[in-house]
């Protein structure tokens, strides 16, 4: 937690002596910790089952820690840094920023407490349909013409959204969104009593069946306070009773208190050398809060950990002493012996050829629909235009879809083995080679086109004079260059059942066969970059 | 026989090109078109085989209403007009001979042309075009092999195998050094001279135009300021055609 705090003053100060603009980190930290408090959780709240816990913010926490409000009032200081006086914003934010250093750890370090949840029943719709608002007119801002119209639409469609998640339709589609903000209210005596009295009654059906599934007995309690290692009461946590864990701290923490250390760090070189700082600080400060924001949360979701990470180190380290030496044949195994480097040689060429048949098939298709999918030949009539956008259509939706996806629906349908995987990279590539044919197609020069009209040719004469010459060595390009991409695809595709060096490398994982699997790896290493290399120097030969 | 009269273009974002434009030019004359950049000599030669569409009067040419051709009698009639472009326009992956070859495809069913079925005499039309332009011997040459020079002439070539009644040359010598403005404009007159072929040529060098044209038609704003044998050109009249010639940089 201090790390994070020493990690954001250092880094900032750090930015401050490489003459960077402070008031835009003061700006940026205050505009990040104005969120965080709002939206990050800082700490456990556990009820009777583990899917009773909630994450209350640092807002959320306020009714029972009153001076936590004082962290707001630290991150509106920075967001007013952008207008006082430099070196008057630069101290207030250095303070606020202490004192929020002080306050979050002060939370984090109290006494586990029994608490009351409050929903704040239509919250999260309504912040969900300000997201729609907002990123519909941010859209739009850049361009004079469509501002107004954006805006206006936003509204509607931020409106919307709200509407349909409070109506019971949305409710009943997105749960969670129900009430999903919830503030933590401190409980009074005589409550705290009622819910001790629960407990100690409950205590005896509970030790029953602990006894039976072979644990200790539970001893009763006196008061809130001993809810420390226990559970609130099962109808308690119903009526919305929860047992605030400081113990147990989120990223909401590791967040504040980076950006505390940030604001400090900043705040206090911006009092020292007030001219540090630039135009256009707001948005750059707004754009740093945004990056913290999104980042935070999403190594949060992704459960990144490098504790995790040294946990796993000796298993690589085994991995890598069981793969060395490779075993490349062993003639004396069994009754007719192993040859593993044989296998990857001959499922090496079996992964090659669903690349190629996979990309032959798709180019033959990509041909003919990109000249359908070209802005610049369809502008005929209307029905031609129809043709053009059902073409586009067809490829975004098609490249929506990845190979793997397709595989695994492909497998599905006509069995395990290559031809499942040539069919999937077939259509995806039809797709992604009929956008790359078709930009290629719009950007011809229109000179030859307009000669051959001028000399009296028809239509089709035009395209198979002036466009095809053009375009054919851009076409052979991309085609290469989706080889390249198709041939790593399709060793990914033996790992769903789609044949090839990717099922050899699964067989061989999961039997823990890793002499045998490296062999493969070692192979992909060379075919991979022999194919990328050649591929270039032909592409490159092109023109 | 062209026969202009009343000729009117505005483009769509109101930029008037032509205004009221009328001129009639008998068969086998040689005629510069001069004037500013941006006075509508482009838009006029474009107009006559209709890779601009007029928006107002008539185009007779040999007594056929041009103005008002579509479709396959469009074609019937492009391939009658030879077009020379500033940027010569030819596909340059493609050899010498097959960028001339090109110049046959309105004589034939989309079919033929598709796969390149041109008959024994567009051979000799063509290779006869390429020796007249003085690149014997290089039909299986790739353009993009060639200097600016030789492509234009190659394009020359290519506006000749069509066998036209007309040719239309737009800046030919815009985008070459300025010594090749005698070998461009030298084969144009000698083709008008020896088959009897109207010769339209866009120039912006007055003394090119007073050189090879028996008769200017200058441009200004989109009018036609002057109309009339080489021989009248004086300085007062070359004013008034390049008048505003600073407010238009």
């Amino acid at each position: 937690m201090w790390v994070a705090f020493a990690l954001g003053g250092v880094a900032s100060v750090l930015v401050g002596l490489a003459n960077g603009s402070m008031r835009r980190l003061v700006i940026g930290g205050g505009v990040g910790l104005a969120a965080a408090y709002f939206a990050f959780p800082l700490l456990a709240a556990d009820g009777f089952v583990s899917r009773d816990t909630v994450s209350p913010t640092l807002f959320g926490l306020t009714p029972i820690h009153p001076a936590l409000a004082l962290v707001l009032v630290a991150a509106l200081l920075g967001i007013a840094a952008a207008g006082l006086p430099r070196r008057i914003g630069g101290s207030l934010a250095a303070l606020g920023a202490l004192t929020t250093a002080g306050l979050v750890w002060s939370a984090q370090a109290r006494t586990p407490q029994l608490v009351h949840l409050q929903p704040l029943p239509g919250l999260m719709e309504a912040l969900t349909g300000v997201a729609v608002a907002g990123s519909l007119t941010l859209l739009g801002w850049g361009s004079r013409r469509l501002r107004i119209p954006l805006l206006v639409v936003g509204i509607a469609a931020g409106a919307l959204t709200f509407g349909f998640l409070v109506s019971p339709a949305g409710h009943g589609l997105f749960p969670n969104a129900d009430g999903y903000y919830r503030l933590a209210l401190p409980v009074d005596r005589a409550t705290q009593k009622d819910i001790v009295a629960e407990y100690n009654a409950n205590l005896d059906t509970i030790n029953a069946q602990r006894k039976r599934i072979g644990l200790h007995a539970l001893p009763a309690i006196a008061s809130t306070a001993d809810l420390d290692t226990q559970r609130v009461p099962e109808a308690a946590a119903k009526r919305g009773y929860r047992v605030v864990r400081p113990a147990e701290s989120h990223y909401g923490v590791w967040v504040a208190m980076l950006l505390a250390g940030v604001l400090l760090g900043s705040g206090a070189m911006l009092a020292w050398r007030p001219r540090l700082h630039e135009t256009g600080d707001v948005a750059g400060g707004i754009l740093y809060a945004a990056v913290v924001l999104s980042l935070a949360p999403a190594f949060a979701s992704t459960e990144f950990s490098f504790g995790k990470l040294a946990e796993g180190w000796p298993f690589l380290m085994k991995f890598l002493d069981r793969a060395w030496p490779p075993l490349w044949a062993d003639p004396s195994y069994g009754q007719f012996g192993i040859f593993p480097l044989q296998e990857v040689a001959s499922q090496m060429l079996i992964t090659l050829e669903i690349a190629l048949v996979g990309t032959f098939l798709g180019a033959i298709f990509a041909v003919p629909l990109s000249f359908l999918a070209a802005r610049n030949l369809t502008q005929g009539n209307p029905l031609m235009r129809l043709v053009f956008a059902l073409t586009r259509g067809f490829f975004n939706l098609d490249r929506g879809v990845d190979t793997l996806i397709l595989a695994l629906i492909f497998v599905a349908a006509v069995g395990l083995g290559p031809f499942a995987g040539v069919l999937a990279m077939a259509i995806h590539s039809i797709a992604d080679l009929g956008k790359l044919y078709s930009e290629s197609i719009e950007n011809v020069d229109r000179g030859p086109i307009e000669a051959l009209e001028a000399v009296g040719a028809s239509g089709s004469n035009v395209v198979r004079w002036s466009i095809l010459p053009q375009v054919s060595p851009l076409f052979l390009g991309w085609t290469l260059y989706r080889f390249e991409i198709n041939f790593r695809v399709s060793i990914v595709l033996g790992l769903v059942g789609a044949g090839g060096i990717g099922f050899f490398i699964q067989d061989k994982m999961s039997s823990g066969r890793y002499d045998q699997m490296i062999i493969a790896i070692l192979a992909i290493v060379i075919v991979v970059n022999i194919i990328d290399f050649a591929s270039s120097w032909l592409r490159s030969r092109l023109v | 026989m062209i026969e202009v009269s009343n000729l009117h273009k505005v483009f769509p974002d109101g930029t008037k090109a032509l205004q009221d434009v009328s001129v009639s030019i008998p068969d086998g004359d040689f005629v510069a078109v001069i004037g500013l950049s941006g006075a509508g000599k482009s838009t006029f030669l474009r107009c006559l085989n209709r890779l601009v569409d007029p928006t107002g009067g008539t185009i007779a040419v040999g007594g056929r209403d041009v103005a008002a051709l579509r479709g396959r009698a469009l074609q019937r009639y492009r391939r009658t007009v030879g077009f020379i472009f500033q940027q010569f326009n030819l596909v340059t992956r493609l050899s010498v001979l097959d960028n001339v070859l090109s110049g046959r495809l309105g004589y034939h069913p989309t079919w033929r042309g598709m796969l390149a079925l041109y008959s024994e005499r567009d051979y000799e039309l063509a290779q006869a075009a390429i020796r007249e332009v003085g690149l014997a011997g290089r039909d299986d040459t790739r353009v993009d092999q060639l200097s600016g020079g030789q492509q234009q002439r190659v394009a020359i070539a290519r506006a000749m195998t069509q066998e036209p009644e007309l040719i239309l040359a737009d800046e030919p010598m815009a985008s070459l050094d300025p010594r090749l403005s005698d070998v461009i404009l030298g084969l144009l007159k000698h083709y008008n001279e020896t088959r009897g072929v109207t010769v339209l040529v866009n120039i912006h060098v007055i003394e090119l135009a007073k050189r090879y044209a028996r008769r200017v038609i200058a441009f200004n704003q989109g009018r036609i300021v002057f109309d009339g044998p080489v021989t009248e050109l004086d300085a007062d009249l070359e004013s008034t055609i390049y008048a505003g010639s600073l407010e238009a940089l």
